[in-house]
């Protein structure tokens, strides 16, 4: 199934620069505010056990503090190893003061 | 006796003569962990209050920085006091068979290949495990125990048995292969690890193995083979070795069912340069060999792999550039 919305949190909810974790269903999801654009990707890290909102955010760039790997929030692109797998993002849309994910 | 407290989940356990997430796992909590040996790293969690000490004293999972954050690994720490601890429990971490610690007999020992050996343990209490699991043993005169993936298939657990290769210069391998006679025993404990048998998974199964890794692929082959839930599933069996004489006699699985039709071995070196003997099969690595024959079929397969770092990274590496779904990818990482 797809293009169904889930709402995760209030934009207020994440400070700018940080990440805070979400669980809706079977998903556990970190949603990151840059610069007052959110974005939204899969909490446990794909290497490891890691929670990416836990994790130190340099820039573009969230590192897992598990095994010091890294991802682009933006993209879920991987950074540095030892990741090897992209991490899973999410299509984002804020309607009013409330951030959305389409899943 | 010290007691744990998760305050997030409200959870205590205690912790008696034994390492926290060891001693979580016994207690049926899902403690994130893996190599089980201070090498991976994935059963950090951070000490809120309490002291700990490390069984390793440098564990290579371990950096100064965590130190600087009072962060711990799991598999490692000891309570030296009552202890608050920060962390997330997750039930894919969860035991199916809580491990116990109890000692073993040996009662076989059989040559596999020039450096590959299977122990036959005989448990002073019974403990079973899923096919692909690992187990602690812990040598007489040896420091700290190694993690040994188990060969056999039992639903009583009252045999482990595990196919072990010896590690030049290794303290536990040399002390298991040099010293240790029928009769004689050792500490074991588990089972331990997540890359165990989906029989529910409804898909044909791949098994990627090379060195030390045989000895999971085995058990995995040998459960599959016997599974109703598995039948009529291809069971691809890939071995990799340097030179012919890392790779085993073929009869280590010709002797299970479905052997040429459904079960296929498909052995490979890699240095044929070095063959001590005539080679006429596969050259190359397992993962290249399993891309050649499967391709993008690997996508449709359960995935189970154990080896040397490079090969899990070059396995790895595949898996990601084929897009295999990772829920279908299960492996311990050791290192």
């Amino acid at each position: 199934m797809s293009g169904q919305k889930i709402e995760l949190c209030k934009t207020s909810d994440v400070d700018e620069g940080t990440a805070i974790k979400v669980e809706k269903g079977d998903l556990a999801l970190a949603v990151f505010n840059l610069n007052g654009a959110f974005y939204v990707m899969d909490d446990i890290c794909s290497h490891g056990p890691g929670s990416l909102s836990e994790g130190p955010i340099h820039g573009d760039v969230v590192e897992c503090d598990f095994h010091n790997g890294s991802f682009n929030i933006k993209t879920g692109e991987v950074v540095d190893p030892p990741c090897m797998i992209p991490m899973k993002t999410y299509q984002v849309s804020i309607e009013g003061d409330a951030v959305f994910i389409e899943v | 006796m010290p007691h744990i407290t998760i305050p997030a989940t409200n959870t205590t356990f205690d912790c008696n003569d034994d390492t926290i997430m060891r001693a979580a796992a016994r207690n049926g909590l899902g403690f994130p962990y893996e190599c089980n040996v201070g090498s991976c790293g994935n059963c950090k969690f951070e000490l809120l209050e309490g002291e700990v000490e490390h069984l390793r004293k440098d564990p290579p999972g371990w950096s100064e920085r965590d130190l600087q954050r009072k962060r711990y690994l799991g598999c490692q720490a000891k309570p030296l006091t009552d202890c608050k601890i920060k962390l997330n429990l997750r039930d894919h971490y969860k035991s199916h068979y809580l491990p116990k610690k109890t000692v073993g007999t040996l009662a076989a020992i059989e040559d596999i290949t020039h450096d590959i050996r299977e122990f036959r343990f005989k448990l002073a209490t019974p403990n079973p495990f899923l096919p692909g699991q690992y187990g602690l043993i812990a040598a007489h005169g040896v420091e700290g125990a190694r993690a040994y993936s188990m060969s056999n298939v039992t639903t009583t657990g009252e045999e482990w048995h595990f196919q072990i290769r010896k590690v030049p210069n290794g303290a536990c391998t040399g002390a298991l292969f040099d010293h240790l006679k029928v009769g004689d025993t050792v500490g074991l404990d588990g089972p331990y690890g997540m890359a165990w048998l989906r029989e529910d998974a409804p898909r044909d199964v791949v098994l990627l193995g090379g060195g030390s890794g045989l000895s999971p692929m085995v058990s995995l082959a040998r459960a599959a083979t016997a599974s109703e839930k598995l039948a009529g599933r291809k069971i691809h069996f890939f071995y990799g070795g340097r030179t012919p004489r890392d790779i085993f006699d073929a009869k280590l699985l010709s002797v299970l069912p479905g052997y040429g039709t459904r079960l296929l071995f498909h052995p490979a070196i890699s240095m044929p340069e070095a063959a001590e003997t005539p080679w006429t099969g596969k050259v190359g690595f397992v993962h290249d060999f399993a891309k050649e024959m499967l391709g993008e079929g690997l996508r449709d397969c359960e995935i189970y792999f154990a080896g040397p770092p490079m090969m899990a990274q070059a396995i790895t590496k595949m898996i990601v550039e084929l897009k295999v779904p990772t829920s279908q990818v299960h492996f311990d990482q050791f290192f």
